[in-house]
């Protein structure tokens, strides 16, 4: 006898925030597209339950300087467009990502340590070289952080950047730059729920109106913290499904930068041959760590690799079809 | 609620130096200012005192014993000490503590015995504290049946489930308010449960600890706490203490409480709808329930949202 079984569909109160990257020239900036994300009633991806208005999307990332320390199997995929951060910014672009990540390495006391106005001018290349959204990440180094993001935001004002990254030590200068031009900021918390959401409380204190916050709760990699990660991007969402305002911003995940630190993703040699053909390794990494994250309620994924950003795209093709 | 007086504590640096100057009235006024405020217990914390235990513990139990009748918790991990001050006490006194680590176990249980002193067994093995209401309750039980063992009787024994700070440990807070509802319920005649209630409060921003510690208090003596190690000269949690043991529902505020007392010995939800929430007061107090049973997620600034 056949029975029938009814889909438990939960019922819940909030939903994921909508925040919208890039400005277009009527909406203040110089971009060609905009990009929207969040939106979600449910969880990832269970059309049958609520709305998913906004498929995840995908950044692609890169820096202003050679990344020499990078795996010389990413090294090897970009070629010699990494020595020019604006002409890989439009190679990038040609692989159709959603959006372009900068990383300002140049300024890093240990990279060349550029000064404020110098990177500037390099935000403002690559954002006259492509089109998309920008997601703009300092070196790392509070002090410097600061300083840059500062004159970055000055001189992009109204591109509504996403501009990171801001820690509960460091957070109010980088806030208030966000605030007096037009952009977003990147909540950065290490793989904590309680310190997220503090560091989304404080940076809302600020002024700055939640649809212009994202939070990143620090991605774990594949073997590297991914399932810590996974429980707490779930957290959050389940959070803001439950109606916590103070939870409810997209999430964006450094999905390349954690998996290709990640020794299975660097060494190539004296590891066990078990660990099969090294050229296609690092990418299974970055795609099962992306995968996880996407399947946890990650909204956007930062990548690396080219071959990642095609698996990834079709991954969210497919879970996005109805 | 039995009130342990918390005051006379190593870690205060007044009663640090007070022990190390042997200054009988300085300890003499820090207990009396307890018993005025209404403590039942006074617990004197003379640490580890690996020298001179004996000694302090000996010499602070007749300072305290002069000005008061109240009975002593007796709190040092050195046995030696403990049993110096179990000898000087007149009346019976309370051994603080005993674990289930075999150390702990095997030296104050005995003492407990032999003095006829109530005993604090804490729930935590060599392995940690349990993270489960019932992983704890697998522990009280060894606790219990070790304390027969050596003749004490399951109503002198005051189990404590030791409390994590709700900022490091959130889902970890309504485990410790069930273990206190199935330790009540373990044996006959039932053991008694204590806790160490600012616990819950560490890591909190100063301006939130009061109204989180008594909060807790109000969710745990709903699940039948019946004693607690707190700073008696806490007006405000002495207060909420006797609002929810009288049931007095005189005032809005009032109502909650014991509303939040009664949902949580009925194993119900609280009832949002009794909460004004235009009386800040009120909302505070709700927050704080959603924070401690792990409903909303906690954050340093959870009042201001």
């Amino acid at each position: 006898m056949p029975v029938t079984v009814e889909t438990p569909i939960e019922k819940w109160n909030g939903k994921v925030r909508e925040v919208t990257l890039g400005a277009t020239q009527a909406e203040g900036g110089t971009r060609t597209s905009t990009v929207t994300v969040g939106g979600s009633a449910t969880l990832p991806f269970l059309h049958f339950e609520g709305s998913v208005p906004h498929r995840p999307v995908i950044a692609i990332q890169i820096q202003d300087v050679d990344p020499q320390d990078w795996s010389p199997a990413l090294r090897a995929a970009w070629g010699d467009t990494t020595k020019d951060v604006v002409a890989w910014a439009k190679k990038a672009a040609e692989l159709g990502p959603d959006l372009i990540a900068l990383n300002l390495r140049s300024a890093h006391p240990d990279a060349g340590n550029r000064g404020a106005d110098e990177v500037a001018q390099t935000v403002k290349s690559v954002l006259g070289a492509v089109g998309l959204p920008l997601i703009v990440y300092g070196p790392g180094v509070a002090e410097k952080d600061n300083d840059v993001l500062v004159r970055v935001a000055e001189v992009t004002a109204g591109e509504r950047l996403a501009i990171g990254l801001c820690e509960q030590g460091n957070y109010r200068t980088i806030v208030a730059a966000c605030l007096a031009n037009g952009h977003i900021a990147i909540a950065r918390a290490p793989i904590d729920v309680n310190i997220q959401k503090q560091i989304n409380i404080l940076i809302n204190d600020m002024g700055l109106p939640l649809d212009r916050i994202l939070m990143d709760p620090t991605t774990g990699a594949l073997g590297y913290g991914l399932e810590y990660s996974y429980s707490v991007l779930e957290r959050l969402r389940l959070s803001s499904l439950q109606g916590d305002g103070m939870t409810q911003m997209p999430t964006i995940c450094t999905v390349g930068e954690e998996a290709w630190r990640a020794k299975e993703s660097k060494v190539s040699e004296g590891v066990p041959e078990a660990w099969g053909n090294y050229a296609e390794r690092g990418v299974i990494w970055e795609t099962i760590t992306a995968t996880t994250q996407l399947q946890a309620g990650a909204d956007i994924v930062v990548l690396r690799h080219p071959k990642a950003v095609g698996l990834i795209r079709k991954t969210i093709d497919l879970m996005m079809a109805q | 609620m039995i009130v342990v007086g918390e005051r006379i504590h190593i870690i205060s640096p007044k009663v640090k130096a007070a022990i190390e100057a042997r200054d009988t009235k300085a300890i003499q006024e820090m207990a009396l200012r307890q018993v005025e405020a209404g403590s039942h217990y006074l617990d004197l914390n003379i640490g580890p005192s690996k020298k001179s235990g004996v000694e302090v513990m000996g010499w602070i139990v007749d300072a305290v014993q002069q000005v008061t009748d109240l009975p002593l918790s007796l709190d040092t991990t050195n046995a030696a000490a403990m049993e110096a001050g179990l000898k000087a006490c007149v009346r019976p006194a309370m051994v603080n503590s005993a674990s289930a680590e075999q150390v702990r176990l095997t030296n104050m249980m005995p003492l407990a015995a032999k003095f006829n002193a109530e005993l604090i067994a804490l729930t935590m093995t060599e392995q940690g504290i349990p993270g489960t209401a019932d992983g704890r309750a697998a522990v009280a039980l060894d606790l219990i049946n070790a304390a027969m063992e050596y003749g004490i009787s399951s109503d002198k024994l005051y189990l404590d489930p030791l409390v994590l700070p709700v900022s490091a440990d959130q889902p970890g807070v309504k485990e410790t308010i069930e273990a206190i509802r199935v330790f009540k319920q373990l044996v006959e005649p039932a053991p008694k449960t204590i806790v160490g209630l600012s616990n819950v409060s560490n890591g909190a921003p100063n301006e939130n600890r009061g109204l989180i510690n008594r909060v807790f208090m109000v969710m745990c003596l709903g699940a039948g706490l019946d004693s607690a190690i707190v700073d008696p000269l806490d007006y405000e949690l002495i207060e909420w203490a006797k609002i929810v043991e009288a049931r007095d529902a005189s005032s809005p505020r009032n109502r909650i409480l014991v509303s939040l007392y009664d949902s949580v010995a009925n194993m119900e939800d609280f009832d949002p709808s009794i909460v004004d929430m235009s009386d800040p007061e009120q909302v505070a107090i709700y927050k704080t329930v959603q924070i401690l049973n792990n409903q909303i997620i906690y954050a340093h600034s959870y009042l201001k949202v």
